[in-house]
């Protein structure tokens, strides 16, 4: 709750510049150094990690993109699949799953993603199949061609 | 639920592997590659850059490692002592002559990622230079990677059998003389 | 703010408040006002209106009327964690402070602080974590690698 008429009833609240300084210090208190304490050094260091503050906000979501592909292309490359192959073939598949989660099928529910694995694997090899061998499914997967316009 | 508590869940998640990998007759850069990723523990789907997943390597026949083309000769590594004049350059052959482990060594040092987590990652990496384990290290296995590279056979490993099926494209006429 | 800087938690409620059955988590609550002051007028209106009512429907809260002479209204509100939370209601008319009080009443007591992750789950994993070797084949488990047998 923003309350401001309080400090105008207060008597003495100590001189403005004191406030002013905790304004800043507030967020250097966890900094190192003599950066924590002294004013002149606090107010640029405050300054710097609120710019790094707001450009992280948009890395971050780059840096987690690249985490999740990594986690990816590890899980995938236990199946024998490579990490393109997979995401290709998924999306060929229409599994309407972003990398977040894939990822975290891939930690959290092996078997899940080890079926998934398999679906990218018949739908990878499906040209090959309809060439080469008797048209038939590959058992235990359940896979259909589909047209993405 | 899984069947396992929490703790030993956990335990079991970041668990750590040894891998033994063979370098007979292999490239150095390729068994570097496979080393790095999972001294990273890049081959984990649990990876996290500051979470020490890491995994333990044991590379063994080190002593026998094929370079191609004219590496052995023309590959150099250099080194600086720090004292004037102590650029030190010797060819991959000298230096394989002098220690059957440092190419391995340098090879994997280059391609973990240049950080403070990269000393610690080599002390998981354990090079031999023959195919003889202690015994701790022999206890610890639990995989075997498959080579990158099929070995070539030798003339003298083929049967005679095999010689002779081997299809030819030209058939010496009866006066030949082989130079 | 930078995301050090400020304090942070992760998504929780209390002892799965709400599944099956709800424990009103708001356990006392004081309500601090003078009977003479010009900025307590609306508490005083809220006190001969609403706030028998207010015990009334919630009878596992502790409703303390304590006229002092203040100038500034407080409302003191105790939870169940320990957690005490002191509302300024200088200059709110009736209708204001009723619905603090639901707002204080519905809250968990829990920080109001960035939360870090606006999802939480207590069984993560229905099948079983990932570990090094659910995708291994189990024959080669008990079997200690040779190397004598490489190609």
């Amino acid at each position: 709750m923003v309350f401001l008429s309080l400090s105008c009833w207060i008597r003495s609240r100590g001189p403005d510049r004191y406030w002013k300084v905790q304004e800043v210090l507030k967020h250097a208190r966890h900094f190192r150094g003599r950066r924590n304490r002294c004013y002149s050094l606090a107010v640029r260091a405050v300054r710097r990690a609120f710019v790094y503050a707001t450009k992280s906000r948009r890395i971050k979501k780059r840096n987690m993109r690249t985490l999740w592909i990594t986690r990816i292309a590890a899980a995938s490359r236990e199946h024998g699949m490579k990490y393109p192959a997979l995401m290709h073939n998924l999306t060929k598949s229409s599994v309407q799953l972003n990398r977040h989660v894939i990822s975290d099928l891939a930690i959290t529910e092996p078997r899940t993603f080890l079926s998934l694995a398999n679906l990218a694997r018949a739908r990878q090899q499906e040209g090959f199949r309809a060439a080469l061998g008797d048209g038939k499914e590959p058992p235990g997967v359940f896979s259909r061609v589909v047209f993405l316009q | 639920m899984s069947s396992f508590s929490r703790s030993a869940q956990q335990w079991a998640t970041f668990a750590r592997s040894w891998f033994v990998i063979d370098a007979r007759m292999q490239p150095p850069g390729k068994i570097a590659s496979m080393c790095s990723i999972r001294l990273q523990g890049k081959h984990k789907p649990i990876y996290h850059a500051i979470s020490d997943c890491g995994d333990h390597v044991v590379v063994i026949n080190t002593k026998e490692i094929a370079f191609s083309g004219n590496k052995w000769e023309q590959k150099v590594y250099s080194s600086h002592t720090g004292y004037p004049g102590g650029f030190k350059q010797v060819t991959a052959a000298q230096l394989h002559h002098k220690d059957p482990k440092a190419i391995m060594k340098l090879a994997v040092y280059g391609m973990l990622p240049k950080n403070l987590q990269r000393r610690t990652m080599m002390q998981r990496l354990h090079i031999f230079a023959d195919d003889e384990l202690p015994e701790d290290i022999q206890a610890n296995l639990t995989e075997e990677l498959p080579q990158p590279r099929k070995i070539p056979r030798k003339l003298s490993e083929y049967t005679q059998e095999e010689i002779d099926a081997f299809p030819r494209l030209w058939t010496p006429p009866q006066d030949y003389k082989m130079k | 703010m930078t995301s050090r800087g400020t304090p942070s938690r992760f998504l929780r409620s209390v002892l799965q408040n709400g599944v099956g059955r709800y424990v009103c988590q708001l356990k006392r609550i004081s309500i601090i006002f003078s009977k003479k002051a010009q900025s307590s007028l609306g508490i005083r209106d809220f006190i001969e209106e609403g706030v028998v009512d207010y015990a009334k429907k919630n009878p596992g809260t502790v409703v303390y009327v304590s006229p002092q002479s203040c100038r500034i209204p407080k409302i003191v509100a105790e939870y169940l964690n320990g957690n005490v939370r002191e509302e300024l209601v200088t200059n709110k008319t009736a209708p204001q402070i009723s619905e603090l009080l639901t707002k204080l009443t519905d809250q968990s007591g829990l920080d109001i602080i960035r939360i870090r992750k606006p999802f939480h789950t207590d069984n993560p994993s229905i099948q079983g974590q990932w570990h090094p070797f659910t995708n291994r084949p189990p024959t080669i488990g008990p079997i200690r690698p040779q190397k004598q047998d490489a190609p």
